[in-house]
């Protein structure tokens, strides 16, 4: 019997342990014992990718910064194993009070813009990517920051809470935030005649199961059939994806991290911290 | 803004768990449970003032299906207990109904089990079971398990000890198919079960169980223990695997604070999943407290659907509150 997989994570909310207690149990109730794992969970990411490179997981379940900063640090030697398929065509969403008359990324310009925790790839590195892209350059534009749950990558949704909110009070004119947070925030639907839409991005891919190169094929794939086996018809798996918040796990799309690698670079951040 | 209090809140809570948030009008509560509905949390409590403000206790995730947690089988109403007699030729000292040689005969009688029995069928239970006191000290205890068998599956409790004379013929008219007989033994050795039950006892049990095995029965031990020493357990399973009896039909269950036990298990109707039973003065929350007014639900024994109904219902306003106080978090 092969030794069992060691998966690390972030603990950015309580609701993580019951979420990889399930996980686990999924992947240790099968007589393969080749997909057996257990979990650890960090404080941080900085942590869980140091973590990675010191061989203290195999397997870590990085954001997208987290990811690019693991190619960073090891020179490309790591693997993408899998994401989720709402990691695929995550966008960043421009958001202003109801009637602000704001459209488009032009509009941006000249205004306070208020981002999330500065290492919130999708609340505060790739809406400065993507504003300079569509012409409107970060020395345009009059940023506010939210450094409210730094070493989480924005994950607690917390900063871009504070981004909005800065919005409604009229302290800020527009807040940057990721278009699952704005979703789960109900839209115009639950805040009618509160927010609006400037703009959004394109799509970009967020987080990614990543190990090194270092670890055969034959330690992983077992537990990468098994992941990708989930079935959201299956009720046991599908109150897992529910919890993690998507319909099925799909292999790396890695074109969607070439604009972070190009944020991350643009604005000099930190391959580690 | 009452949606972000929410998902800041959420932020706290693992799934299951629950805490507060305060909302200043109607209109927030509404978009408060609005939101809930939509990103699959609950709002579990609300205690507002008349205008509309006042806190709300939210449970992140939904209520957990009792279906999925206690099983089908167990859900209230899929069994119906009925107690057949109230007298025993024994006087066990954990009794959860004091049963004894003494205790004054009360019985549902045949005809009247036969009428709940096809109530119950016809209002959806799925297993019959009949206990006592001892049911085979009944002359007609073969047709009353016979009524109950020809309409769903049934099990009879029994101490195994009265298979003779009368009590064998009944025993051997019972038809095998769709019956099952749960004999009471607690151990694989004659001291702790005697020791309760009186001098002899485990022996003829033990013959009981051999007896029913060999007449076609399938044949379910259970046994009350409270405390079992390291290798008690195991050797007890090697002991009934030894006599036939499935694995599934070994069973062994602590001892309740009911009856005549001094101690043991302290159960409650709020902490208890109801079972339904029948006594021949009224209607049981369950089976172990069959003689405690606390869980006595009604007198009125006919028609039984009322009485079916209105513990279904009661279950499942519980189970909501439950789910609901679960691990309470209030929050700042």
């Amino acid at each position: 019997m092969s030794e069992e997989l060691t998966v690390g994570a972030v603990a950015y909310t309580p609701n993580v342990v019951p979420i990889w207690e399930e996980i686990r149990a999924y992947f240790n109730e099968s007589g393969d014992p080749g997909a057996a794992m257990d979990f650890v969970l960090y404080s941080n990411y900085g942590r869980l990718v140091s973590a990675l490179l010191a061989g203290h997981v195999d397997i870590a379940w990085n954001t997208n910064l987290a990811y690019v900063r693991a190619v960073m640090q090891t020179d490309d030697h790591c693997v993408a194993l899998a994401q989720r398929d709402t990691d695929v065509g995550f966008t960043t969403v421009f958001v202003a009070r109801t009637g602000s008359g704001l459209t488009g990324a032009e509009a941006i310009a000249g205004k306070r813009l208020a981002l999330g925790s500065a290492d919130s790839a999708h609340a505060a590195i790739l809406p400065l990517h993507y504003l300079a892209q569509a012409g409107v350059p970060a020395s345009d534009i009059q940023i506010i920051r939210f450094d409210t749950d730094i070493g989480k990558h924005g994950d607690t949704g917390r900063s871009e809470l504070d981004a909005v909110e800065a919005v409604l009070a009229g302290d800020a004119d527009v807040a940057a935030i990721g278009s699952t947070t704005w979703e789960a925030m109900g839209r115009d639907e639950l805040m009618p005649g509160a927010l609006e839409e400037v703009w959004r991005t394109d799509g970009y891919c967020h987080c990614m199961f990543t190990a090194l190169d270092t670890l055969p094929p034959e330690r992983y794939q077992p537990w990468l059939d098994k992941l990708l086996a989930m079935d959201w018809e299956n009720p046991e798996h599908r109150r897992i994806l529910e919890l993690e918040g998507l319909r099925r796990w799909v292999s790396p799309h890695l074109d969607g991290y070439k604009p972070l690698f190009a944020a991350v670079e643009e604005q000099g951040i930190d391959p580690r911290w | 803004m009452v949606i972000f209090d929410l998902m800041r809140l959420m932020g706290t809570l693992a799934d299951g768990a629950s805490g507060e948030i305060t909302v200043g009008s109607a209109a927030e509560r509404e978009v408060a449970e609005k939101w809930c509905a939509r990103s699959g949390n609950t709002v579990v409590q609300a205690d507002l003032d008349e205008a509309g403000a006042g806190t709300l206790t939210v449970r992140r995730g939904r209520p957990p299906d009792p279906v999925q947690v206690l099983g089908p089988s167990r859900m209230p109403g899929a069994r119906l207990w009925m107690y057949t007699n109230f007298h025993c030729n024994l006087a066990c000292d954990y009794c959860c109904v004091a049963s004894s040689p003494q205790t004054p005969r009360r019985e549902l009688g045949a005809a009247r089990i036969a009428r709940l029995a096809a109530e119950a069928a016809d209002w959806g239970v799925q297993e019959i079971f009949l206990t006592g006191g001892e049911p085979f000290l009944l002359a007609d205890i073969g047709t009353i398990v016979g009524s109950c068998a020809e309409l769903l599956p049934t099990t009879v409790l029994t101490n195994g000890m009265v298979f003779k004379g009368r009590g064998l013929r009944e025993l051997e008219s019972i038809p095998r198919d769709g019956v099952a007989l749960q004999i009471s033994l607690d151990s694989a050795t004659p001291e702790p079960h005697d020791a309760h039950r009186g001098e002899g006892s485990w022996a003829k049990a033990v013959a009981g169980i051999q007896l029913a095995v060999g007449l076609g029965f399938r044949v379910r031990v259970a046994a009350t223990i409270a405390a079992p020493a390291p290798g008690v357990l195991s050797a007890f399973h090697r002991f009934l695997d030894d006599l036939g009896i499935a694995t599934d039909d070994q069973v062994v269950r602590p001892i309740a604070h009911e009856g005549v036990a001094s101690a043991g298990v302290v159960l409650t109707r709020a902490s208890l999943v109801p079972e339904i039973t029948v006594t021949d003065e009224g209607v049981y929350w369950h089976p172990v407290a069959a003689t405690d007014d606390n869980a006595l639900v009604t007198n009125r024994l006919e028609p039984l659907t009322p009485a079916l109904d209105e513990i279904s219902e009661a279950f499942a306003q519980q189970w909501a509150r439950a789910a609901g106080a679960a691990e309470l978090f209030p929050c700042a």
